[in-house]
């Protein structure tokens, strides 16, 4: 038996029986589901003076086709030959067909930062939490191997194997159904609605929401949500905060199958919250989020090299979200973003626009509940009757259209005016103006129907007010 | 922990430091504790036999699944054997210790019983005296050894 090294010689030397029975050629993806962690698999090495050893490893993740990455938590033999000897050789259990499979790996480097690491951070913190591990387990590093290749170990002819995955449903009918309604929509708040939808109808996902990223303040904000008590829209989430911070920071999916409490996001919010006892008119919209998740998912919307935000789902139960569902949601993930871009570059000015051209007479005030408005300059937050609703870009917006509408009469505006408003400190590219504008046509349809947004155009919309109001500007 | 319904993987490699992996179909473990031996089946560990026959050398991790218990046994002189009519029962205990183990982790008894599915004209008893044994419990104490060597 010759020992020649190298891809190419492996298969034929790894041959079963080594009677020149060839091995099985067997992609990767045929073994993901082996990798979602429900048996751990078992690495062997082999130290320089040709003594095996072999050993549990928590994590193998699969970073692509020709590469997975394998969890670094300790300094111990297993590392110790690795870094002397390339080779590796990892058995693998399939979950459902007790299929065995051995990937013959060749270790290349390791990577202490960045997505591939992140990703298996946080969910490694979920496994070590599951499995009552938490105080041992640290990733040191993601290890990343090639793998030279893939062997189905041949199992007893004489038993019956066990049936494959049945379908769960038609998960690309699904992708599908949803691409089709995306396409369909010519507004961002028709677009997020369809996305919603097609998680909670053709996926039964039932807790999503939709957050876009200022990249001015490096902050998260919720646009649109499914499935909670409140919407929660306008509450924020800072950039490399919980998993959907780390999605959106890292440009990669983060997903969770036991969900650990390291990495609860809302729960931190909430101890934060409860420990300070100061706040006594807080600018914080609550997360809606759910208080005891167990399985999460967050995708980066990425569109033109960007990251514009990130499509969050959750669950109060575990194991809901397997790598199909991340492989859907990043591709349906990917048509939102772009579509979200579109939506930016298409609102442009309507030409036949009316109302810019010629501003009423100051309108008479119209006959609702007297509504008292308050601005802070400071940070652009907006009281209504005492109660805070909105602050930021979305604060200054809405304060121009208060004045524009008490001092001018004016009911129709248009994006770009907003745009070319300084005073806005609008950012000069990537302003996310019109999810901005979505972001307070929701907030106040929530806390403030008095106040109205209405779209009536590309690049155009109406806003109007239901009573008399009395704007009162704070320069603190 | 060895006797009761633990799982076995058994580890090699061949000359050119390649290595070779399998889990075991049972094992058995002496009264005295120093004799070990581990069932292997011909079709799926085929490389993993020829390196062990070559070498003598065999590393062997038992871990109990529902605990992480775990323990690494080593030799260099490895003596393989066929399976005899009286190992059937002992992989017969084996594979009911095993169902018990992984039902209480939620494999049902037709998964347990396709893990470890063979023909006994296709097994291989690989026999041992451990000549070093380690604690590898998942944790930092992973890979000290157990009392030294044994005798």
């Amino acid at each position: 038996m010759s020992a020649a090294p190298g891809r190419s010689q492996a298969s034929s030397h790894r041959s079963p029986q080594g009677e020149g029975t060839p091995v099985t050629a067997v992609d990767l993806a045929e073994l993901r589901p082996c990798l979602e962690g429900a048996i751990p698999a078992m690495m062997a090495t082999c130290a320089a003076d040709g003594t095996p050893n072999v050993a549990y490893i928590s994590q193998v993740f699969y970073v692509d086709e020709r590469h997975v990455a394998l969890s670094f938590q300790f300094f111990n033999k297993t590392r110790k030959n690795l870094l002397a000897q390339p080779r590796s050789t990892v058995l693998v259990l399939h979950p459902l067909t007790a299929c065995f499979y051995r990937l013959h790996l060749r270790y290349l480097r390791t990577e202490d930062s960045g997505p591939v690491f992140e990703s298996m951070k946080a969910q490694l913190a979920g496994i070590a939490s599951h499995s009552g591990m938490a105080h041992v387990f640290r990733l040191l590093g993601s290890d990343i191997h090639e793998v030279c290749e893939i062997e189905r170990v041949p199992g007893d002819p004489s038993s019956t194997p066990l049936p494959p995955a049945p379908p769960r449903c038609n998960l690309l009918g699904a992708l599908r159904r949803g691409s089709a309604r995306l396409a369909a929509c010519a507004t961002l708040d028709a677009l997020l609605d369809a996305t919603l939808q097609t998680l909670e109808q053709d996926l039964g996902i039932r807790h999503a929401m939709v957050l876009i990223l200022d990249p001015v303040t490096e902050r998260l904000y919720t646009v649109a949500s499914r499935g909670y008590a409140t919407s929660g829209v306008g509450s924020e989430i800072a950039l490399g905060d919980g998993v959907i911070g780390v999605a959106a920071r890292e440009r990669t999916p983060v997903r969770i199958m036991h969900m650990a409490s390291a990495y609860l996001y809302s729960r931190a919010l909430r101890d934060s919250l409860a420990g300070d006892g100061s706040a006594a008119i807080s600018t914080d919209i609550p997360y809606p989020g759910l208080p005891e998740p167990r399985s999460q998912l967050a995708v980066p919307l990425l569109s033109a090299g960007r990251v514009l935000g990130v499509l969050f789902v959750e669950s109060p139960l575990e194991l809901q979200f397997s790598f199909e569902d991340e492989d859907l949601l990043v591709t349906l993930g990917g048509q939102l973003a772009a579509g979200i871009d579109l939506m930016q570059e298409s609102a442009e000015p309507c030409p036949d626009m009316p109302g810019t051209e010629h501003p009423a007479a100051p309108a008479k005030a119209p006959a609702g509940p007297r509504l008292q408005v308050r601005h802070y300059r400071s940070n652009d937050s907006v009281f209504v009757n005492n109660a805070y609703l909105i602050k930021g870009v979305a604060g200054a917006i809405l304060w121009k259209l208060l004045q524009d509408r008490q001092r001018q009469g004016r009911r129709e505006f248009t994006n770009r005016e907003l745009r070319l408003d300084r005073a806005l400190r609008l950012p000069d590219v990537a302003d996310n103006l019109e999810a901005r504008l979505l972001l307070l046509q929701r907030r106040l349809a929530e806390q403030c129907p008095q106040l109205h947004i209405e779209k009536t155009g590309r690049g155009c919309f109406h806003f109007d007010t239901a009573g008399p109001v009395e704007l009162e500007d704070v320069a603190a | 922990m060895m006797a009761r319904g633990v799982s076995v993987i058994v580890s090699a490699c061949g000359h050119d430091l390649t290595p070779s992996v399998m889990r075991a179909l049972g094992s058995q473990i002496s009264a005295s504790g120093d004799f070990v031996t581990v069932y292997l089946g011909q079709r799926p560990s085929a490389q993993l036999l020829r390196d062990v026959a070559a070498s003598g050398r065999m590393a062997v991790v038992f871990s109990e699944p529902s605990t992480h218990r775990t323990v690494q046994l080593k030799t260099r002189h490895a003596r393989l054997r066929e399976a005899r009519p009286e190992d059937a029962a002992v992989l017969q205990r084996y594979r009911l210790a095993m169902q018990q183990e992984l039902g209480g982790l939620g494999f049902g008894p037709a998964f347990v019983s396709a893990m470890f599915a063979h023909r006994l004209d296709d097994v291989v008893a690989v026999e041992f005296t451990p000549d070093e044994a380690f604690d590898q419990t998942p944790g930092p104490r992973a890979g000290q050894p157990l009392g030294g060597p044994a005798p």
